[in-house]
């Protein structure tokens, strides 16, 4: 019976009955979520007979609670559902749950979270990645044929590396925000986590567009995003991010190399491109990420939603002291970085300065976008790393996204697609990058290559 | 950038956080070391670039009246609540 949730939605669809399907899935996550801990919340009674599909616990649903993984939120459900949900549900999805994160999306291996990390389910002592580790786990050990998770610096593409599955963040705007926690909001963007390229593509279709209640998503029309899967990539041409390739070594290179011979196996174009300002990307992004977190997140103040100190007895107790216990200490650490960049005698040295050089990279990414039709990379430096190994030492947290975050911090859109395994069998990717409202294309390269190596086959779950 | 403890103990004070003292030294430690990282943009040529993004401006709904959220709903979600207020500790004349 599990044998379908090896297959890719669209060809399991034609072998069971949806509730067949959805049963599947829920003895999936009952058998094997305890080990992984993929999951804050299980719907048992998830109905819709479209995709099922899991959901980063920062979208808000009506029908379960929303813990962004932390203790501040108390019992918070939702008093309506996120545009992406609403979305879904007019399409017949059934939402089969809530996935784990590190608390408000900050962090890159879902350590962070409020209620214990997630295993990565290729070796269960390493990390999934993250923020949307949950929804990573979820897809890679096969509990949910797709799940929806959210993208500040990466953190859908990197936990979708780590596991080895597919990682998509759309441009920013492409999809409403509407009902997303906000964490910054000049980066923020919903993306998908799914086995195949085609599943994502299709997905993007059903949530994509403008919404009224959110003036940052976009009017620009939504495209047949599956309607070049088969296209191939003939003629097209990739450039090797020069500056963020030549550090690399060992399995890592030796995978990437492997990856650009298969792309110029199937006839695409690959050249060196040149992003001068390519490395200096996360430290712009724990400028402008932090700074931007510190203003969205004074909204858990203890009074209108969320857990209140008990011992609070003045209005400035209630603020300080909620937050004091209520958020983690990752979150504590990027709200102090993000005020100090903004307080007064800095703003101009860190925050102003950190503006002007990510303008410079979005000067440099469409420089290199002149040239080609996308970017490639790793998605990230490093296959997962065992839990623990970074908790101590943010900074090197951090770096795991030196690769994605200059994505976020341009807007433009990456896939993140499953490109073989390191020696002790853990995932390796490859990472497209398209330019601004590129999805179509974006979709069709990654398919291209997705087909002549067909990663995705291989399952961490023993037969 | 070096953070002393005494500038973590002000920046702890906007942001609304209570920290005690072994939290307050951490903090400084760590936010001395990323900052230290961040430091490297000084380095960049920004010459020419500005500060706030181009952007494809906001699209603009009808401005129509229309119901918002329901009490009973926000109720369920609040940690104190009396009569359809939020309630917080008292603000004037106390103590």
């Amino acid at each position: 019976m599990s044998d379908v949730l090896e297959l890719p939605w669209h060809e399991a669809r034609q072998q069971v009955s949806p509730r067949e399907y959805r049963d599947a899935c829920l003895a999936a996550i009952a058998s094997r979520d305890p080990q992984l801990h993929a999951f804050l919340h299980v719907n048992r009674d998830a109905d819709g007979d479209g995709l099922p599909i899991a959901i980063k616990d920062n979208i808000v649903t009506t029908d379960m609670p929303t813990t962004c993984a932390s203790r501040i939120l108390g019992e918070f459900v939702s008093p309506f559902d996120a545009t992406v949900i609403a979305r879904l549900r007019r399409r017949g999805a059934a939402v089969m749950g809530k996935t784990n994160l590190d608390e408000f999306a900050m962090g890159s291996s879902t350590e962070h979270s409020a209620f214990g990390p997630t295993r990565n389910p290729w070796d269960p002592n390493c990390v999934a990645g993250g923020s949307s580790g949950g929804s990573a786990a979820a897809v890679a050990a096969r509990m949910v044929p797709a799940a929806l998770g959210s993208e500040t610096g990466g953190s859908v593409r990197q936990p979708a590396a780590l596991c080895g599955v597919v990682g998509v963040k759309p441009t920013y705007g492409r999809v409403s925000r509407w009902g997303l926690v906000a964490f910054a909001s000049g980066l923020d963007q919903i993306g998908i986590v799914t086995k195949t390229v085609r599943e994502a593509a299709e997905v993007l279709g059903v949530i994509a567009g403008h919404d009224e209640m959110d003036s940052t998503s976009s009017t620009h029309p939504v495209d047949d995003y599956a309607a070049d899967l088969d296209a191939g990539v003939r003629g097209l041409r990739f450039g090797v991010v020069r500056e963020a390739v030549e550090q690399l070594t060992g399995e890592v290179r030796e995978n990437f190399d492997a990856a650009i011979a298969t792309l110029r196996g199937a006839g695409a174009v690959v050249e060196e491109a040149s992003v001068p300002t390519i490395g200096y990307a996360i430290a712009v992004y724990y400028i402008v990420a932090n700074a931007e977190a510190s203003a969205n997140l004074s909204r858990f103040d203890g009074i209108r939603y969320g857990r209140r100190s008990p011992q609070a007895r003045t209005l400035d107790e209630v603020y300080s002291d909620s937050r004091g216990e209520g958020f983690g200490a990752e979150v504590k650490r990027r709200i102090m970085l993000g005020t100090f960049a903004l307080s007064s005698g800095y703003y101009d040295a860190y925050y102003g300065r950190a503006q002007k050089v990510r303008a410079r990279l979005r000067h440099d990414f469409a420089q290199a976008f002149a040239k080609f039709d996308f970017l490639i990379t790793p998605t990230t430096p490093e296959p997962a790393f065992p839990i623990g190994a970074k908790t101590d030492d943010p900074l090197s947290m951090y770096l795991s996204d030196i690769f994605t975050a200059p994505a976020n911090l341009v807007g433009v859109p990456a896939i993140a697609v499953p490109s073989g395994f390191s020696k002790s069998g853990l995932p390796l990717s490859l990472q497209i990058t398209a330019p601004h409202f590129g999805e179509r294309a974006m979709f069709r390269a990654a398919a291209a290559y997705e087909r002549e190596t067909e990663y995705w086959r291989k399952s961490p779950i023993p037969t | 950038m070096k953070i002393d403890r005494e500038e973590a103990r002000r920046i702890a004070g906007l942001a609304h956080l209570e920290l005690d003292d072994a939290a307050l030294v951490r903090m400084a430690d760590e936010m001395t070391k990323i900052l230290t990282y961040i430091d490297q943009l000084r380095e960049v040529d920004v010459e020419g670039f500005e500060e706030h993004a181009e952007s494809a401006g906001t699209p603009f709904r009808e401005d129509e009246p229309r119901p918002s959220l329901d009490r009973a709903l926000a109720e369920r979600n609040a940690p104190s609540w009396n009569d359809g207020f939020f309630v917080v500790p008292k603000v004037i004349g106390g103590e």
